[in-house]
């Protein structure tokens, strides 16, 4: 994916190329009440974003970059606003109708691998494979963690991984359902930066091959700036950054 | 939902099974559905197989399993009407007369027997080559003869007697009748011969007293067919004997084993139950994450429950399998600790029981572990981003309603009686509800008072530390209080209604307990009785006088018309009651209605009534008497109801003034009626006793014998060791079902930990961050778990003085009484045990380096 693909325009936040829309937000709003008092995290937030396209979303710790995600992947429901994953919207669809449309769709990568403790590594990325409606082959899990690197290292359990094979292994279970949107939440928060920096490369060269859409969350500006697009969540808005703006720490 | 996801979630499921088994957790909610199942099963088959095998013994003992007795011979019709419902016939003739060899004269009851005889079992016989096992009875023309009447009249085999005016040979001495049971109804010794010689015998003619019995033996759909028949019989008089109404009395010591068994077993399940329900809980704990990841990779709420319940019915079957496995080899344990008393062999364990056992453990699981296992099915895929996002746990009262109601239904199964499941059900949940106020109260006490210790000491501060971390864990903390308090309270009290049996029972029999009888002693004989054998013996009833009356009329009208339609056949009318007089109360009676006689100074005008009662007529006043409460029940008898008894040539009219309750098994002479002093002396009679005579005296029988011809001397060692038999062997019985009570409480306790062993890690690693040395954490950790197992021993206490005096009274019959020891055992005992459990399995924890504790909490 070449960054001439994409442009970066004001409002609200379009992709400008002719790739047909995978999700597209429009005046999300999601507050928060405690007790008498409410706190608005995101205001009147829209988003388009087209197949095939990058996305780096930058903020500061508890700017509600994670909530952002989690209402983008459907886990959480807006107070206000619309969202369209896949053509559907997601307000018309229940908690069990939202979980159906990621399966196998949709694939993750978290800050903190959230590999289950007691699965084998290839039993973690036959996890997705299981859940989807899709017939899951052991074969298929095999060769995305051959993919990652991790061909001899099938039967390891979690602990017996370091931090970098960890989350190789949550890539793999990421792309073994050959999703069309891969959401990933700080994929290096918890890596140091060479480890990060290898995670990083195999995460866009695996992304490039399938032709995945990526929202990628972070405030690593140099993971963000590998990105077609890239947005910085402040104030409960986004405001579109262009890769040259950006400085080292945001 | 295709058939190719539910593939993928059962493999899922099984997958995660496997590995699973690995968790402490499941481990746990493994071991106590094993249990539940294994009690269950256990007790369930082996009540099964006695029941059936009583059931055999009792129409054994009968004769058959249906018996018709009346005093004419039966109608062809009836015989025919018999058969054709499926029946076998026998026919037996009782009668009593003098038999006689050569100058010898003695009084026999002669019982004569036809070909079937008998329907079951075999009698034991003496024929001359040692004793021999036979299913028939004697030839034509020979009898045989009860050992005591050859002593009494000097009989050898082979010798001839004399009965009415036939001659028969006696070829063989009777030990043991097959359908006799082990009492001793019969005072005069048995001479069993044929029913085809009975005729040149001449003594079955019209008035003389002969009893004609049919013996029936057939499938139970037989005796379902002929209830209406018997039903009749028994309003015309016949006496109607079937099995399901006269099974054998193996006496109150079994009854109640029955009834401990039942509830010792239930006690298990609902200890299991409470395991369950901790270990899922920790189990769900532990799924969330695999949840939420699964819901964010598109598993719908239905296909998570799938996924998990399937784990966990997986789980349920093999703890089925194993449980009931253990069940049956633990029934088979049962059956040879008890298989000396058991007469018979019992049938084989059915398969029904094993169905039971499966039922409870899924029973239990979705009962205890239901409502706790759909939190998972809430959980939201959001969680992934944001740890805390847990779901609510579910509402402590869904919960608990959820496995009231489940275990009511099993209470249901195991008793058959819905008042009684629903009373129980519907006490214990008053109990909960009071026992959660009630623990509450305790563990704020004694938190405060934990608070307020003000010494410097490690150990105090362990104990503040300990309570505060105990303090900040209410809830849950008071789950655990609930959770061992039941605990300590069902095993506390299986223990303690055992001892209690015990104490009952071996007070019921005590050492020197009457091994013989004395009967026959007349009036003359008396002092000069008493005076042989008050020197050699140690225990001796008194010596009641006894006097023959049969019952000729209930107020005012013919005894039969009088009582209730079923009564009418009862043996206290057709026969002749052995009538008493006492001026006290008998011991081992107890008047439970009414009041004894007045037999002082003011009554000595109505005493003198009593005697121009009997002396002149009209009567002027009736004589009281005092009815046993069984047979009043019976006749459908109450105070104040009058009573006509006819002895010798008089009739005297009597009212019912108490009811007595007495104990049947005390192996002492019993009465149903006693008259008061000054009625019946004027009329024959003779007296009874019973006695104690050590191994080492039993030669003074030889001379009571030859001093005192007239009296007929009854051993009852036999029957007295089969009774002390059984008591022994119910006790292990009891003893083993204890073990497995104990086991469940163990596995309540161990469930419990592994749920809150994370929380607790949590905390330990926090506080090893600041600086606490392992001794200090240990410590806390100690004091903790100790002040929790000593609040919950206090309840527990509570809890058991409340149980177990309801329980005497309405099930095991027993005295309440409060046991002081328990209020100091079980809280001391609650806090070193869970102390030390808790201390135990939180070891690994005080190992591990913080972070790795830290992390731990949310994690496997």
């Amino acid at each position: 994916m070449s960054d001439s693909s994409s442009s970066y325009v004001s409002a609200p936040y379009a992709h400008a190329s002719s790739a047909p829309s995978v999700l597209k937000a429009q005046s999300l709003c999601k507050s928060v009440t405690s007790g008498e008092r409410s706190l608005t995290i995101l205001h009147e937030l829209s988003l388009d974003v087209a197949a095939g396209e990058s996305v780096a979303i930058l903020g500061k710790s508890g700017s509600g970059k994670s909530t952002l995600l989690g209402l983008l992947a459907g886990l959480d429901t807006p107070t206000d606003g619309e969202l369209t994953l896949f053509g559907k919207q997601l307000s018309r669809l229940d908690e069990d109708g939202r979980a159906a449309l990621r399966a196998g769709r949709v694939g993750f990568v978290f800050q903190n691998f959230q590999l289950l403790p007691s699965l084998s590594a290839l039993e973690n990325v036959l996890l997705p494979l299981e859940i989807s409606p899709r017939v899951g082959e052991s074969q298929t899990a095999q060769e995305w963690l051959a993919r990652v690197g991790l061909g001899e290292r099938t039967s390891h359990l979690p602990k017996q991984l370091s931090g970098g094979e960890q989350q190789r292994v949550a890539i793999a279970r990421a792309f073994v359902t050959d999703p069309e949107l891969v959401f990933a939440d700080e994929p290096t928060g918890n890596l140091d930066p060479d480890t990060g920096a290898q995670v990083i490369d195999l995460l866009f060269s695996l992304n490039q091959e399938a032709g995945t859409t990526l929202i990628l969350v972070t405030h690593d500006h140099a993971l963000a700036r590998r990105c077609n697009r890239c947005l910085r969540l402040e104030n409960g808005r986004l405001t579109p950054f262009t890769p040259e703006s950006l400085g080292e720490d945001a | 939902m295709s058939q190719h996801a539910y593939h993928h979630n059962a493999r899922l499921a099984w997958r995660s099974l496997k590995r699973d088994l690995r968790a402490a957790d499941v481990r746990a909610l493994f071991i106590a559905l094993v249990l539940a199942v294994a009690a269950s099963t256990m007790i369930a088959f082996f009540l099964d197989r006695l029941e059936r095998g009583l059931e055999r013994q009792a129409s054994q003992l009968l004769g058959g399993d249906v018996v018709l007795e009346q005093r004419d011979p039966f109608a062809p019709e009836l015989r025919r009407e018999l058969e054709d419902a499926g029946f076998t016939l026998s026919d037996q003739v009782d009668l009593v007369s003098m038999i006689s060899r050569g100058e010898r004269f003695q009084p026999a009851s002669v019982k004569a027997v036809d070909d079937v005889y008998p329907h079951y079992g075999v009698s034991r016989v003496e024929r001359g080559n040692g004793t021999e096992e036979l299913a028939s009875g004697p030839p034509r023309g020979e009898a045989w003869a009860d050992p005591r009447l050859a002593e009494l009249i000097d009989l050898e085999i082979g010798d001839s007697i004399q009965v009415g005016q036939a001659e028969f040979k006696v070829s063989g001495f009777i030990e043991r009748e097959a359908d006799q049971s082990a009492g001793f109804g019969s005072f005069n010794p048995r001479l069993m011969v044929h029913t085809d010689d009975l005729e040149a015998t001449g003594l079955v003619q019209e008035g003389s007293r002969v009893e004609f019995e049919i013996l029936a033996a057939g499938p139970p759909e037989a005796l379902e067919r002929v209830e209406p028949l018997l039903a009749e019989l028994r309003q015309r008089g016949v006496e109607v004997r079937d099995i399901r109404q006269d099974r054998p009395q193996l006496g109150n010591a079994l009854e109640r084993a029955e009834s401990y068994l039942g509830i010792a077993g239930l006690a298990a399940v609902l200890l299991a139950g409470v395991a369950v329900a901790m270990s899922t809980r920790r189990y769900v704990e532990r799924h969330l994450d695999t949840a939420a990841l699964l819901r964010c990779f598109g598993a719908s709420q239905q296909q998570l429950v799938e996924i998990f319940a399937l784990q966990l019915l997986g789980l349920a079957l093999v703890a089925a399998l194993i449980g009931a496995l253990l069940g049956l080899v633990g029934q088979a344990a049962l059956l040879a600790l008890l298989v000396n008393f058991l007469p018979m062999t019992l049938p084989p364990p059915g398969v029904m029981p094993l169905f039971l056992g499966v039922l409870t453990a899924l029973a239990v699981l979705v009962g205890f572990a239901g409502p706790t296992l759909l939190r998972i099915k809430r959980v939201s895929a959001l969680k992934v981003l944001r740890r805390e996002l847990d779901p609510m746990p579910p509402a402590a009262w869904l919960v608990v309603s959820v496995a009231a109601l489940v275990f009511g239904g099993l209470l249901w199964l195991y008793s058959g009686s819905l008042p009684l499941a629903l009373a129980l059900l519907v006490g214990g949940a008053v109990l909960l509800a009071v026992l959660w106020g009630l623990s509450t109260l305790l563990l704020n006490g004694v938190l405060a008072i934990v608070q307020r210790l003000s010494g410097r000491g490690e150990w105090s501060k362990a104990l503040r530390l300990g309570g505060r971390q105990l303090a900040r864990r209410r809830q849950a903390g008071l789950g655990q209080l609930l959770a061992f308090s039941v605990t300590f309270f069902a095993m506390a009290m299986m223990v303690l209604v055992r001892g209690d049996l015990l104490t009952a029972w071996q007070a019921q029999l005590p050492e020197n307990t009457p091994n013989y009888f004395a009967i026959n002693i007349q009036p003359d004989e008396r002092d000069p009785f008493e005076a042989a054998v008050d020197p050699h013996v140690e225990e001796k009833s008194t010596l009641y006088p006894m006097v023959r009356g049969r019952i000729t009329a209930i107020n005012g009208d013919d005894p039969r018309e009088a009582v209730p339609a079923d009564a009418r056949g009862d043996n206290s009318l057709r026969r002749e009651l052995n009538l008493t007089w006492q001026a006290e109360v008998p011991e081992g009676n107890e008047v439970v209605a009414g009041e004894w006689f007045d037999v002082d100074a003011n009554a000595v005008r109505e005493t003198s009534d009593w005697m121009s009662a009997v002396d002149a007529t009209p009567q002027t006043s009736p004589v009281p008497i005092s009815m046993e409460d069984g047979l009043a029940e019976r006749l459908g008898l109450t105070l104040g109801d009058s009573l006509t008894f006819s002895v010798g040539n008089d009739d005297i009219t009597t009212h019912i003034t108490s009811l007595r309750s007495l104990n049947w098994d005390s192996f002492k002479p019993n009465f149903f009626v006693i008259f008061p002093p000054d009625v019946l002396e004027s009329f024959a009679h003779s007296y009874i006793t019973a006695f104690y005579l050590p191994d080492d005296a039993q030669g003074l029988t030889r001379e009571l014998v030859q001093d005192f011809p007239g009296v007929t001397l009854l051993n009852v060692d036999a029957i007295l060791g089969q009774v002390r038999d059984v008591l022994t062997q119910v006790t292990r019985a009891v003893e083993l079902i204890l073990v497995l009570v104990l086991l469940a409480g163990i596995s309540v306790l161990y469930a419990a930990l592994t749920a809150s062993r994370p929380v607790r890690a949590h905390e330990s690693g926090l506080l090893r961050v600041f600086g606490a040395g392992n001794r200090m954490i240990s410590r806390i950790q100690g004091a903790e778990y100790a002040l929790l197992g000593f609040a919950s021993g206090l309840m527990g206490a509570a809890l058991v003085e409340i149980a177990t005096g309801a329980l005497y009274i309405t099930v095991l019959d027993l005295a309440p009484r409060l046991h002081l020891g328990l209020w100091i055992l079980l809280p001391l005992g609650g806090a070193l045990l869970i102390g030390l459990i808790g201390h135990a399995l939180s070891h690994s924890l005080r190992r591990q380096a913080p972070a790795a504790s830290l992390g731990l909490l949310g994690e496997a």
